[in-house]
């Protein structure tokens, strides 16, 4: 290969896991918009995701990477799945936001956040119980179809991969810009109090940010397995790690933004894999984590953050 | 019983604590005589007391000054790789005579390479300078890490840290030439005294472990009730008013950080010492949130509480979870479930730590033993208590003011411009405030009073012109400093530290004229304790001015007085910096008008004393009775000034307040 092959190469592969990043970021952004809060419980709401994910497509009697699918067959199954995936994960964000966030959202200080880190700890643990600690092997019933271009591959799961999470996205952007839903819920990261003296209902606002996020982060979740045949119990922290970057890269709070973010780190990451060495891939999006909140902490698109009082 | 119970009544509350406390350290002491020298048990108990320790310096950090660590763990690592490194056969130069220094130190010895016949260097390095030398790289470490991410707001710092926590362990496996990677570091030494090594022998480790605890407990009581305890609750309670109020938010954020490291270093020391190997796995992001837990568990903030719940989660795992798992299992076999007896308790202690911080978070977030303790309600007597209105004669109140009126400028601003993205909120303001004299700023909402103040106090980053104080430029300065500089004030939306009590408070304002630092906080000589009590005597005595107001409240948590009061405590604190000017943002705003005239009076008093003062207020019959000069603001623009009544009359005064017609129909009545 040479070397714009190579590049050719790493920028198809970057994209697949930017778009996967980008889905989880928008999670991060939706919730950190509305309430100021670092979810945590959302890098396993992912992982939970690719299990749901693994569930549904079992149940269509698929395993491994042998059975295939064409057609509409194939279409109905990629539907079925997502949609079952995107509306348990959806759900259970949703509870995590009734059960353990809303009794906190008047409380002071880090409690929100850590009640978040033990979600996502109580997340992680009951798979690990449950399905055990070995990854799992992930049906991928998308016909090994390789098209091409000079010598980089790209495979037809991958543009599967681009057109699912671009109708997700293309449908939260318009559904936040255009839906009147959507406006309540603008309205509400600007100023929760004014917008619930004008009648927004900032409960049903906050509830529909955490479906929408996790609904995402669920289709991300499967995304992941779709995309390296495999799904574990771990997948959540360094997504998350590097999701959770591709966010405040993009401008905490800001939709666009986190899609764009999500698409760098993706790209960042297959190249730092292809042209450093990957064993230092965290380091380097840790790194970059480090000075974009030092030195530019609204982002490449960030909205002017309001000065708190 | 009841007669043991009034006869503990009896003893006053401190000897009741020391009586605790050498209770506490005889069962330690004795324990493993107790349990009959089970080597399994004292393990156990070493264990949890070196995450005790842990607990301890992660309390420091999150209890005290706030900061939200998720990646603790890493400087864990950073103490056990220090010690490990410099007593395995792992880092090996060539032995010439550079080290032979080393070698009569004791901290290294010539012994023949595996490969080639050459000698090689082998570090010794002694456990017990271990402690202090991890505990100073590990600090060193904090304040390297903590140096460009603590200005970030606490949840930015919390993922940070997460990710710093993610880092240290990839950093270790991956640099396997110093620490041999994941296989880990083997034959780390065990600790030597007299010759005679620890070896795997239980009970030594166990006594070291424990006198670390007691240590580190009476380091951190120590550190709470000193100034630089105030100074990290104060960070934790409200940032920008523990800097304006003389604290260097950077410095104590990152001595926090500091400190908390070296524990940890610390105990990564006597950790490894004990184990005598190091993996990447023993400090990834696990260990920090069972730190974590442990801390949320006992009680953030609380010293006891945080060694009480590591005690209890660690022999959670150790003792009890086994025993609770056997007994699941007999039910099991008796009721004919296999369900139950496929449980392993111990397996799931992760998925009981997300429990427990989610339970604890929801129902009891000040934890097993709080760090704040209810506090006895005023005496009917005190409470109805007649209060004092009005100024005050006769305290002593030796070195607030004592500025004479010689017409000298004390505060001198020129062009100050302030402007937020496209809105210009002071347009090249012209103030001036003479030595001794009370000047008022008037104007509408929105004109741009407070952040004058904001400009002045140095919490505005984007301030054009100049602000002179006796001759010195303060544009530029941190709040901190300026307040050093003798500039104090007060917030218009009150910015006290709630949870923290009057006293307290005063004592946070008097930060910047006290010298205690982290070793005398520690040590306590008699000179600390001689400023202690100075600073505790010129608290009371400003509180003297409000009559006996706050005086009977000394003790109380500010979060319940009423808001006259807390406004008066405001008052206070920025007093209790013995400042040269006072800067007053709305001093009466919300108190009754017999409140408000009481409040004049005070602060008039206070200027015949000397102070001078720089008054925002709205209420014009209190501007009146104060000010020497009024100046108003308008939009961003000086639109008069002049004495108060002159300014009363003045056209465009009245426009900007009453509007044009208003002004007609004023000016048709008259």
């Amino acid at each position: 290969m040479t070397f714009a092959d190579l590049l050719l190469q790493q920028t198809i592969n970057g994209l697949s896991l930017g778009a996967m990043y980008a889905l989880l970021a928008l999670g991060f952004t939706l919730v950190y918009g509305i309430l100021e809060l670092i979810n945590f419980s959302h890098f396993n709401v992912f992982m939970v995701g690719s299990f749901v994910g693994l569930w549904v497509l079992q149940q269509f009697g698929l395993s491994g990477q042998e059975i295939v699918l064409a057609g509409l067959p194939l279409v109905g199954v990629l539907l079925a799945a997502f949609v079952v995936t995107m509306g348990v994960s959806g759900g259970i964000g949703v509870a995590i936001e009734r059960l353990c966030l809303r009794p906190l959202r008047n409380v002071k200080g880090p409690a929100a956040m850590i009640t978040t880190i033990g979600v996502s700890y109580i997340l992680f643990n009951i798979v690990l119980l449950t399905v055990g600690a070995d990854s799992k092997n992930y049906p991928n019933p998308v016909p090994a179809i390789h098209y091409h271009i000079g010598g980089a591959v790209l495979d037809l799961r991958v543009i599967l991969i681009w057109i699912v999470a671009t109708i997700l996205m293309l449908g939260l952007y318009f559904f936040v810009q255009r839906s009147r839903l959507g406006k309540a819920m603008r309205a509400t990261a600007q100023d929760a109090e004014a917008a619930r003296m004008m009648g927004v209902e900032v409960d049903k606002v906050i509830i529909m940010a955490f479906f929408l996020g996790s609904a995402l982060a669920g289709a991300g979740g499967m995304i992941f397995g779709l995309y390296y045949n495999f799904t574990s119990f771990l997948i959540g922290f360094t997504a998350g790690l590097r999701a959770f970057t591709a966010a405040v890269l993009g401008g905490i709070g800001n939709v666009p933004g986190a899609m764009v973010g999500g698409i760098l780190i993706g790209l960042i990451e297959a190249m730092s894999a292809q042209f450093l060495a990957t064993a230092w891939t965290d380091v380097i999006i840790f790194s970059i984590l480090v000075l974009v909140l030092v030195f530019k902490p609204s982002g490449l698109f960030g909205r002017i953050a309001p000065t708190k009082s | 019983m009841p007669n043991v119970a009034s006869l503990l009544a009896t003893v006053p509350e401190a000897r009741r604590q020391q009586i605790a406390i050498g209770t506490l350290i005889v069962l330690a002491a004795i324990f493993p005589i107790l349990i009959d020298r089970n080597d399994a048990d004292v393990d156990s108990m070493a264990n949890a007391a070196a995450y005790a320790t842990l607990a301890l310096g992660l309390n420091i950090v999150v209890g005290f000054a706030g900061l939200l660590d998720l990646g603790y763990a890493a400087f864990f690592a950073i103490g056990a790789y220090t010690y490990g490194i410099l007593t395995a056969y792992q880092l090996q130069p060539p032995w010439n005579d550079f080290w032979a220094v080393f070698q009569t130190l004791g901290l290294a010895t010539p012994v023949p390479a595996d490969i080639g016949d050459g000698m090689v260097v082998h570090f010794t390095l002694s456990f017990w300078i271990g402690l202090p030398l991890a505990a100073c790289i590990a600090a060193g470490c904090g304040v390297l890490f903590g140096a460009p991410t603590l200005r970030l707001r606490g949840d930015y710092l919390a993922i940070v840290t997460l990710g710093f926590g993610e880092i240290v362990p990839i950093v270790v496996r991956n640099w396997s030439d110093l620490t041999n990677g994941a296989a880990g570091l083997n034959g780390v030494a065990a600790p030597r005294l007299f010759g005679w090594s620890f070896g795997v022998n239980s009970v030594p480790y166990y006594y070291v472990a424990m006198l670390m605890v007691a240590a580190l407990i009476f380091i951190s009581i120590r550190l709470r009730d000193s100034r630089i305890g105030r100074a990290w609750m104060a960070i934790r309670e409200d940032e920008i008013a523990a800097g304006a109020m003389g604290v260097d938010r950077t410095r104590f954020k990152l001595l926090a950080f500091a400190i908390g490291a070296a524990f940890g270093g610390m105990t990564g020391v006597f950790y490894v010492a004990k184990l005598q190997t190091a993996t990447p796995e023993m400090f990834g992001f696990p260990v920090s949130v069972m730190i974590l837990v442990m801390v949320v568990f006992g009680g953030i903030g609380s010293v006891w509480g945080v060694v009480l719940g590591a005690f209890i989660l660690q022999l959670l795992q150790s003792w009890w979870l086994q025993d609770l798992t056997e007994w699941l299992h007999i039910l099991g076999r008796a009721v004919g479930s296999t369900t139950l007896q496929k449980i392993d308790l111990i397996e799931s202690i992760e998925l009981i730590f997300g429990v427990i911080l989610v339970l604890m978070m929801l129902f009891r977030r000040q934890g097993l033993i709080p760090a704040v303790r209810p506090q006895a309600a005023l005496t009917f007597d005190q409470q109805h208590a007649e209060v004092r209105r009005g100024g005050f004669s006769g305290l002593n109140l030796q070195g607030l003011g004592g500025d004479k009126r010689t017409g000298e400028i004390a505060l001198d601003i020129k062009g100050v411009t302030v402007r937020f993205g496209g809105l210009t909120a002071l347009n090249k303001v012209d103030l001036q405030v003479p030595t001794g004299s009370v000047v008022a700023v008037i104007g509408p909402n929105g004109s741009g009073k407070s952040t004058l103040f904001n400009a002045i106090t140095g919490l505005l980053d984007n301030t054009e012109g100049s602000i002179r104080f006796h001759g010195d430029e303060m544009r530029g300065l941190p709040p901190h400093t300026i307040l050093k500089k003798g500039i104090a004030r007060t917030f218009q939306n009150l910015r006290l530290f709630p949870n923290l009590t009057v006293m307290d408070n005063a004592l946070i304002g008097q930060h910047a004229r006290l010298t205690t630092g982290v070793f005398k906080a520690i040590a306590r000589p008699p000179s600390t304790r001689r400023e202690e009590k100075a600073a505790r005597d010129w608290a009371m005595e400003v509180f003297a001015i409000f009559g006996n107001r706050l005086v009977p409240r000394v003790g109380q948590m500010v979060l319940g007085l009423s808001y006259a009061n807390r406004r008066r405590i405001e008052i206070a604190r920025a007093l209790a910096s013995r400042p040269r000017i006072l800067l007053l943002d709305e001093p009466t705003a919300g108190m009754n008008p017999a409140e408000s005239l009481e409040l004049a009076e005070q602060i008039k008093s206070l200027n015949d004393l000397g102070l001078t003062v720089l008054l925002i207020e709205h209420k014009l019959d209190v501007v009146t009775r104060l000010a020497d000069t009024v100046y108003v603001l308008d939009h961003g623009d000086i639109i008069a000034s002049g004495k108060p009544d002159e300014v009363r009359q003045n056209e465009a005064v009245l426009t900007a307040y009453l509007g044009r017609n208003a002004q007609a129909a004023v000016a048709g009545v008259a």
